[in-house]
């Protein structure tokens, strides 16, 4: 049925205007409906399968754990990190030393403007972010 | 603000299973969601009450899968809408929602003359275009957030609309409601 723009105004004052109808609508989104127990039934209601889920995964993540930590000591991890603490740290003091040798010789240009960016960078912007993003989710 | 007091209740549930925030979730909705139920079954409260449960139990079980991309108000009704359909359909086999049961149902339960004439006017509707008007006319939902809750598109949500209140207008009219 095709209406004509009369047919469709008529329509939209018959919903949308000032009569006993309209009112009703109004009063209808108006409404509240009271609770009434409906909540505790829901929460009374709700399956244990996700907590049994969760409960699985905590203890196949402490399994991981558990076996990650017994491969790690039975196959000399330890000694492996070690080995890179100290490779690592004998390879900082080296540049250290080449650093100490050749500074005084080679002509750095360290802008101020820069440093002052990067500090505030780290000292403001990235706090600031990280407080934003666990107050988003916590 | 409320938006983001609903995405920390949701991540509470998601993350550390927190039932209190569930708990107060549906305290906070379970008058738009119940309300939603009413007008689709025509004020059976019994039904709509639940549909409502299990809407808040499909809700807490797929919590994890709320994205954030829409607001968790029209992630729920969109659920609520899935519900709904799901019931209509097993429905049909044995009785139709639309049928004159319902309405004696009304009759009887000491609604104003009114009301009655609207859910009997309601009941004309094809029960998408019942969602539609009563997501418009009662829940004041604007026709893109419809066309999100219903997956319908925003053009046939606009026909849907047009449709149903010409119906009702028409059936109104007829019973004497008339400016």
């Amino acid at each position: 049925m095709d209406m004509t723009d009369k047919d469709k105004i008529l329509i939209d004052d018959f919903f949308e205007g000032r009569n006993e109808l309209a009112d009703l609508f109004k009063q209808a989104a108006q409404q509240q409906i009271e609770d009434n127990g409906f909540t505790e039934r829901v929460m009374q209601n709700l399956p244990e399968k996700t907590v049994t889920i969760h409960r699985l995964s905590c203890l196949w993540s402490l399994f991981c754990i558990l076996v990650g930590a017994g491969l790690f000591f039975a196959f000399g991890g330890w000694q492996v990190l070690q080995g890179l603490f100290y490779g690592g740290l004998r390879m900082l003091l080296g540049w250290l030393e080449v650093f100490a040798i050749t500074a005084p010789t080679t002509e750095i240009n360290i802008n101020l403007w820069v440093v002052l960016l990067l500090l505030v960078f780290v000292l403001v912007f990235l706090p600031y972010q990280t407080y934003r993003k666990l107050s988003a989710t916590l | 603000m409320a938006e983001l007091n609903d995405i920390a209740l949701v991540t509470q549930v998601a993350v550390f299973h927190n039932k209190s925030a569930f708990d107060q979730l549906v305290r906070k909705y379970q008058s738009p969601v119940r309300r939603f139920f009413l007008n689709q079954t025509l004020g059976d409260a019994q039904l709509s009450d639940d549909l409502a449960q299990e809407t808040f139990i499909k809700a807490y079980l797929n919590i994890t899968k709320f994205r954030g991309l829409s607001s968790f108000s029209t992630w729920l009704m969109r659920i609520a809408y899935n519900v709904f359909y799901d019931d209509v359909r097993s429905r049909k086999q044995t009785e139709d929602i639309d049928s004159l049961c319902v309405l004696r149902q009304f009759a009887s339960s000491g609604d104003s003359n009114l009301k009655m004439d609207i859910y009997a006017a309601l009941a004309l509707l094809k029960p998408d275009e019942r969602t539609c008007i009563t997501l418009q006319l009662i829940d004041g939902y604007p026709i893109e957030q419809i066309s999100k809750i219903t997956g319908i598109p925003d053009n046939t949500v606009k026909s849907h609309l047009r449709r149903g209140k010409e119906k009702m207008t028409i059936y109104l009219k007829e019973n004497g409601y008339d400016r």
